[in-house]
């Protein structure tokens, strides 16, 4: 089994090596695309199961995001949902032979670690401008500038190696069971990698909500005014 | 432990393209879709709260509307009573000018058939009388039925006029006509009284008539001179006929 720590080119496009991680990362994104524009092409006032079930899974993201952030849930909806959704693809990923997800390596869950720190610096300017901020910093009080500021990166570095570690883990001992036991048994192993990437998605996702949230701080919602209801997503 | 700076950038663009895919592609239609059937289930909120609005002042209107004709009903029943009272009124006054008339005629009919039943009855009565008066007469003596009256007779005679009593018995002989035969004796002491009446000698000519019952008449040319029960007994009819 290949080292999970490194990474070799599949090939080249220019100077640029493109990865394993990078290659299903594009499969998934083209997945995705794909069902979106089939899912959503034709959707009607009355739904059918299709259509109910994307439905559902958007409300669900805007329900959590509503209960976690106390704010409209359309300004955050792509973001969390689509962390959610890649986070859950890329996990289960690894149901496909040969198929080794994106997550269990240490890039991927950075990048979308790094979106998850650029996103909350850039709702928090917008939600309560620099000066409010960077003031979120000194509190309760000025002493816990330094503290803040490391846990900035600390609870980064924490959504990236906690995601990892659980994803390649999970790889790692279902391929180590493989090598060693035989063709079956890594079965159970792999079911429980299933709930574990899904939890994992779950809790990479509320993590992103929380950070966001605590950045943008609370706000009484206006959920019942239909404008407000709008999508608002950039 | 080595990072691969172009892995993690590229899919760091990649998380980034996925969400921008994403949220045109998936996120965006779906809360669209939603946002618009909140928006028509308001709407059927907002229309069946109009139309409950509308009900609402449609039954107030027809409340109104109910509580205007009974209105009118009680105006419509008033004048109908009216109505009908004033016509009530004037039919009972046609029918008392009627039964006014059916009185007045119904008394005037009795009126008649009274008047009517007492001339019979006085007819009746003149009748009987004669006919009792005739039976009477038979009572009495055949002498009185004739001299009774003969004198009567001579003073009618007198009392005409000279032009009139001249005439009688010019060109002839007196009819006479008695209620029984007369007798000769009878027969010449009236042509005796009517020659001195008269002033000259006259004839006579005799016939008999029972229906005068008793008494005498002279059928003369410019004169008839009655005295006989009969003719009293026509002018008390006339009489009581007249006191009508």
């Amino acid at each position: 089994m290949d080292n999970p720590l490194t990474l070799d080119p599949l090939f080249h496009l220019g100077p640029v090596p493109i990865t394993a991680p990078v290659a299903v990362t594009w499969a998934i994104m083209v997945a995705l695309a794909l069902f979106s524009l089939l899912a959503t092409r034709h959707l009607k006032l009355h739904p059918g199961k299709m259509q109910t079930v994307l439905e559902g899974f958007v409300t669900t993201i805007d329900g959590q995001v509503r209960d976690t952030m106390n704010r409209d849930p359309a300004p955050y909806r792509a973001l969390i949902g689509t962390i959610f959704l890649f986070v859950l693809i890329a996990n289960w990923s690894s149901l496909i032979p040969g198929i080794e997800p994106p997550t269990a390596h240490l890039e991927t869950d950075a990048a979308l670690a790094l979106v998850v720190f650029i996103a909350t610096i850039a709702y928090g300017i917008s939600g309560r401008g620099l000066r409010g901020y960077l003031a979120t910093f000194a509190e309760p009080s000025w002493v816990m500038i330094p503290l803040n500021l490391i846990e900035q990166i600390t609870r980064t570095f924490s959504l990236i190696v906690r995601l990892f570690g659980n994803v390649m883990s999970g790889v790692f001992v279902v391929g180590i069971v493989l090598s060693l036991a035989g063709l079956f048994v890594p079965i159970p192993l792999m079911a429980l990698d299933l709930l574990t990437g899904a939890v994992q998605a779950y809790i990479f996702a509320v993590l992103a909500t929380v950070f966001i949230g605590a950045a943008v701080g609370e706000q009484p919602r206006k959920d019942s005014d239909p404008k407000n209801k709008e999508d608002m997503t950039p | 432990m080595t990072i691969d700076w172009w892995t993690l950038g590229l899919q760091t663009i990649n998380a980034l393209v996925l969400i921008w895919i994403l949220a045109r592609f998936l996120f965006r239609p779906v809360s669209q879709i939603i946002a618009k059937r909140q928006a028509a289930a308001q709407a059927d909120l907002d229309a069946a709260q109009q139309a409950r609005s509308d009900a609402e002042t449609a039954l107030a209107e027809a409340r109104r509307e109910a509580a205007r004709l009974i209105q009118d009903r009680a105006k419509v029943l008033k004048h109908s009573h009216d109505a009908a009272e004033k016509a009530m009124q004037h039919q009972l006054e046609l029918a008392r000018q009627d039964a006014e008339k059916v009185r007045a005629a119904a008394e005037e009919d009795i009126a008649k058939r009274r008047a009517a039943a007492d001339a019979e009855m006085k007819h009746q009565a003149t009748i009987l009388a004669a006919d009792i008066a005739g039976r009477l007469m038979t009572r009495l003596p055949d002498e009185a039925r004739i001299e009774g009256f003969t004198e009567g007779l001579i003073q009618s005679i007198a009392d005409l006029p000279d032009v009139t009593r001249d005439g009688i018995g010019v060109n002839g002989p007196i009819p006479l006509r008695a209620a029984r035969k007369l007798s000769a004796h009878e027969a010449a002491r009236i042509k005796a009284r009517l020659s001195e009446v008269l002033g000259r000698d006259v004839e006579i000519s005799m016939s008999t008539d029972p229906d005068l019952l008793a008494g005498l008449e002279i059928d003369a040319d410019h004169a008839i001179l009655r005295n006989h029960l009969r003719a009293d007994l026509e002018r008390i009819k006339a009489e009581l006929t007249a006191d009508d």
